[in-house]
């Protein structure tokens, strides 16, 4: 028996006026990746600036006061002068007027005169570990920057030349705008084609499919076939708000990344397919799509954590994280004009992967069809 | 001169520049069944939902049980029964719960609800499936559940919104015996159907087309008018008369409004 | 009451009967604490470096040591060819790069400043630049063991060097799970209750029992009362296991007065139900449902400070936060978690967040009418 093109196209015609007729979604199908764009573009930013610190200058001197103004001239820090009782400081911490507090002894000029070292305490509000070790880091550059200006440090017996390839101005939206493409293009893969499918079972229409003399692959293949076009225009989207908007660069071949991309939908769709095939009712199909591609895509596939830094056992997890592979692709082809024989292992991780989710959701499909 | 139960004068109905129901004027009397045909798309859920109060009309007047839709819709909601072609049960829900659930939502107290059950159990003849999800219920027995819930609070007057569709017609005869039994107990039905030999158990019929009404009267000498032997010849040739008629067709979807 | 009641009944039914979207709604939110109380973290570790000592003298090894001694840095290979750096930068098997040059340790024996040169990967530009900074300190402190250990070294006179003295207050540890685990709790609390209504109430719509409801003597009040208790029970439930494990099992310390949290969790519900509530009535199918929902859900908890820190993002930004409802019940939730703040100092977020939540909330019931049409 072989696949029928008309019975595949006649459902697939059906499924691609279900989408187009329901505007509201294909509104937020194509504005929720904008959206996603701009905030990921503009407002992550993973470096503290302009940091509330609260000064305590008990010395009042010349020093100190060169002191703060080392702080007030670096851009990681907003200084203010705190008058109020030493006690009480934490009340600063608790209305977040501050995030560290720079406490200067009353004997900073004498010691700085006659002792080889003086301390000058500061409070972090730790509540946020990961600022809190940003701000350290900080605080310790400025003392360190003070100390070179009153010319207590060795110079260095060699020079430091650093280099930054591919994004030398570090832009975080080169890093975020292929991150959306891979992030979008799984949740609407899976998480449509589970819904839709789900939904045929929840109001029975699958039934009256099934006795028509329809193959199931046929089904599947009418099914996702609009979703592909859909996922591939949004796609289209993001790269060009990408590439318009926020000038990221796109050094690799467009060929390669089109035959990757369809690769990597055809992953995701078999993930929505086997959901489906677990779920009977729309609800339990949707959650459990968003729980097992939004959350992980977003945290666990590299997209804004790094995964090398990540405990073993969650390192392991990622392995079966579709986006950790495409992340590696499309990033590779558009910021740093990979070619294919560099980005052969993540393919072939892609490949393995959307084989056994196809074949074991196959299989569970005709499972579910016998019964 | 029996009691009216529900009647309109002039109601209309618009849903944008197109008119679902357009100047109806009808009466229905106390334990009378009222039936109500016309293909689909001629207005007959739009009429429904407007007199249960579920639809605002766009003018015109109408009462049920004496009282007003625009404004008492709320005190007619206890005084009728609904049930329509979609057989609103939780199906994930069984038997029993779904009675018990409907009586709590009309507030009848625990032996009312007992009382009620077990004459739907009986009556109905479904006491083995008490316990059953109503998801795994033959369509026939999900259809008489549904009007057993629709009249868990004895109500006076009955809307009927195609109860039949989809059922076979062994389990059709049954409901429409039920629904005579009903009447008896003094319960007017406000039936539409667009099966036409259903119309014959009809003590009116009122029968629409495009939102207008094209014939009112009893099957009988509705038959006798058009000499002819069933209802469904006589809807035809209503209908067929009132394609001549019109110069420009109607649309013909928008049952399915809402 | 027995109206509401028996919705309630009825509900709680319906969601313990559907097993596997029960299982979901427990078993998500432990997976998520696990996998986020882990996964974020910016601190870099594991760079991967590749060495391109082209001097290979015993003072270059010493300058590689340096990189090998930490976790921060995974060395990889080693390579002369300096093309390959690229290459291999494309292929993803490298990070970065160390550039010795030829000849390095002699002409740093004679003072005359070689060069040591440094490639990133600029891609990810957090890393990137995280990562220069660590590669500057290695190299300052083996350039200073250098000057220190050369024969002819004299200790400067008159330094007199400032020190740094830190406290950090509330979190000693410096575990980022504190910070996040409180935050999980509201990513559920909005996430669940929202999702739960809004798919409950367009479910009967699609099914049509809201219609057969609506014909019944059941006012509005009744029927959305009987519908949200049931969800804000479930929501409480969900609270109180997240907020178990995390305490029990990831030893997070509570400092602050459950009364309270459980008090304003209270009314931030009203914000996230309302929403429910909202979004079922502007559309009309579970999908829509979904997707609607979920477009909420991501601009909240993006512009919310859950992951992103609202003090990073651009002003702009950071004014449209004021809008977010999420931004004020996760403040509050991490002050009581980590300060012990009292209600009063939350004032400035409560009020806010009230003020929202009830405006939602009561705009949201005029909005679900009892009508079709």
């Amino acid at each position: 028996m072989s696949l029928s093109k008309d019975r595949i196209s006649a459902i697939a015609r059906k499924e691609f006026f279900h989408i187009i007729y329901d505007f509201r979604t294909l509104f937020i199908i194509f504005l929720m990746p904008v959206v996603q764009l701009i905030i990921f573009g503009y407002a992550l930013n993973l470096e503290i600036q302009r940091v509330d610190m609260a000064v305590v200058d008990l010395a009042r001197s010349t020093q100190s006061r060169k002191l703060v103004g080392q702080f007030s001239g670096s851009k990681f820090f907003r200084p203010f002068f705190y008058q109020g009782r030493l006690d009480d400081l934490e009340d600063l911490f608790k209305s977040r007027e501050a995030k560290v507090a720079m406490v200067i002894p009353f004997d900073f000029e004498r010691k700085l005169q006659n002792e080889t070292s003086v301390q000058v305490q500061f409070l972090v509000d730790a509540s946020d570990a990961n600022a809190a070790i940003l701000i350290r880091n900080y605080c310790n550059q400025v003392i360190m920057d003070y100390n070179e200006n009153r010319g207590v440090k060795l110079p260095l017996p060699f020079d430091l030349r650093s280099t930054i390839l591919f994004n030398p101005e570090l832009k975080s939206s080169h890093f975020f705008v292929p991150g959306v493409i891979a992030m979008i293009l799984i949740m609407i893969s899976a998480l449509l084609t589970s819904i839709t499918i789900s939904r045929e079972k929840e109001t029975g229409t699958m039934e009256q499919i099934l006795v028509s003399p329809v193959r199931p692959l046929e089904i599947i293949s009418g099914k996702v076939i609009p979703y592909i076009v859909l996922a591939f225009l949004d796609a289209a989207v993001i790269l060009l708000v990408g590439l318009v908007v926020f000038k990221v660069p796109f050094k690799g071949s467009l060929f390669l990344l089109t035959g990757l991309t369809v690769l990597y939908i055809l992953t995701a769709l078999s993930l929505g397919l086997l959901i489906s095939t677990q779920a009977r009712t729309q609800q339990v199909a949707m959650m459990m799509a968003l729980l097992i591609t939004l959350l992980p895509t977003v945290m666990l596939s590299g997209l804004v954590f790094p995964i090398a830094s990540m405990p073993k056992l969650l390192q392991y997890l990622t392995y079966l994280i579709p986006a950790r592979y495409f992340l590696l692709i499309v990033r590779g082809i558009m910021l740093k004009g990979s070619v294919f024989s560099q980005l052969l292992g993540p393919c072939f991780f892609l490949a393995l992967l959307t084989l056994i989710l196809l074949g074991v959701s196959v299989k569970r499909f005709n499972m579910n069809l016998e019964r | 001169m029996p009691e009216i139960s529900v009647k309109t004068e002039n109601l209309v109905r618009n849903f944008g520049s197109f008119v679902a129901v357009n100047q109806v004027n009808i009466e229905v009397y106390q334990k009378e069944i009222f039936g109500f045909l016309g293909a689909n798309g001629a207005g007959k859920t739009t009429m429904i939902r407007m007199l249960c109060g579920l639809l605002k009309p766009s003018s015109g007047k109408a009462t049920v049980g004496g009282l007003d839709v625009y404004r008492q819709s709320e005190q007619i909601k206890r005084s009728i029964g609904y049930m329509s072609q979609k057989f609103s049960l939780y199906e994930d829900l069984t038997v029993e719960e779904n009675i018990n659930f409907y009586g709590g939502i009309y507030d009848l107290n625990q032996k009312r609800i007992q009382k009620k059950r077990d004459e739907i159990f009986f009556s109905l003849g479904m006491g083995d499936y008490a316990r059953t999800l109503t998801y795994d219920l033959p369509l026939g027995f999900k259809q008489r559940l549904a009007l057993g819930c629709a009249l868990l609070h004895d109500p006076r007057i009955l809307f009927l919104d195609e109860p039949t569709s989809g059922v076979d017609p062994k389990a059709r005869r049954d409901f429409w015996e039920i629904i005579h039994q009903t009447v008896a107990l003094g319960t007017t039905i406000f039936v539409t159907t667009h099966f036409m030999e259903e119309a014959e158990y009809c003590h009116r019929v009122f029968i629409m087309d495009a939102g207008k009404i094209i014939a009112l009267d009893t099957p009988t000498k509705l038959k006798n008018r058009y000499k002819k032997k069933s209802m469904q010849e006589v809807f035809v040739t209503l209908v067929e008369k009132q394609q001549e008629k019109k110069t420009n067709p109607m649309p013909d979807s928008n049952d399915k409004m809402s | 009451m027995q109206r509401i009641f028996s919705m309630m009944v009825k509900e709680f039914k319906q969601v313990f009967r559907n097993r596997p979207m029960l299982s979901i709604i427990f078993i998500a939110p432990i997976l998520q604490l696990f996998i986020l109380a882990f996964a974020i973290t910016t601190e870099v570790l594991h760079i991967k470096l590749l060495v391109c000592d082209l001097d290979r003298s015993q003072v270059s090894k010493e300058v590689v040591r340096g990189f090998g001694n930490t976790d921060r840095f995974d060395l990889l290979g080693f390579s002369t060819d300096l093309k390959e750096i690229k290459e291999k930068m494309k292929a993803w098997e490298a990070q970065m790069a160390l550039v010795i040059p030829p000849g390095f340790s002699r002409d740093l024996g004679r003072g005359q400043n070689p060069e040591i040169q440094v490639v990133v990967d600029g891609v990810d530009g957090n890393t990137a630049g995280v990562a220069l900074g660590y590669a500057r300190g290695i190299l300052g402190e083996f350039g200073t063991n250098y000057v220190k250990n050369r024969p002819n070294y004299t200790q400067p006179v008159g330094i007199h060097l400032v020190n740094m003295e830190e406290r950090m207050w509330y979190n000693p540890d410096l575990s980022s799970q504190q910070f996040m685990v409180p935050g999980i709790v509201v990513v559920l609390l909005t996430i669940l209750p929202m999702m739960l209504s809004a798919l409950s109430l367009v479910k009967e719509k699609e099914i049509g029992t809201l219609e057969q409801l609506m014909v019944t003597p059941l006012t509005r009040y009744q029927l959305l009362l009987g519908k949200l208790i049931p969800f804000l029970i479930l929501s409480y439930v969900e609270l109180a296991v997240v907020m178990t494990v995390a305490i029990v099992f990831f030893k997070i310390p509570m400092n602050g007065s459950y009364l309270l949290l459980a008090g304003l969790a209270f009314l931030y519900l009203f914000t996230t139900l309302g929403l429910g509530i909202f979004i079922s009535t502007i559309t009309s199918s579970q999908q829509q449902a979904m997707f609607t929902a979920w477009f909420f859900m991501v601009f909240m908890i993006l512009m919310g400070g859950f992951f992103i820190p609202i003090e990073n993002m651009p002003p702009i930004l950071q004014k449209l936060t004021y809008l977010n409802p999420m931004r004020y019940f996760i403040y509050i939730i991490r002050d009581i978690f980590q300060k012990d703040s009292s209600l009063f100092s939350l004032l400035k977020d409560a009020v806010p967040m009230t003020a929202f939540g009830l405006l939602i909330f009561s705009l949201s019931v005029l909005k679900f009418q009892k009508r079709v049409g």
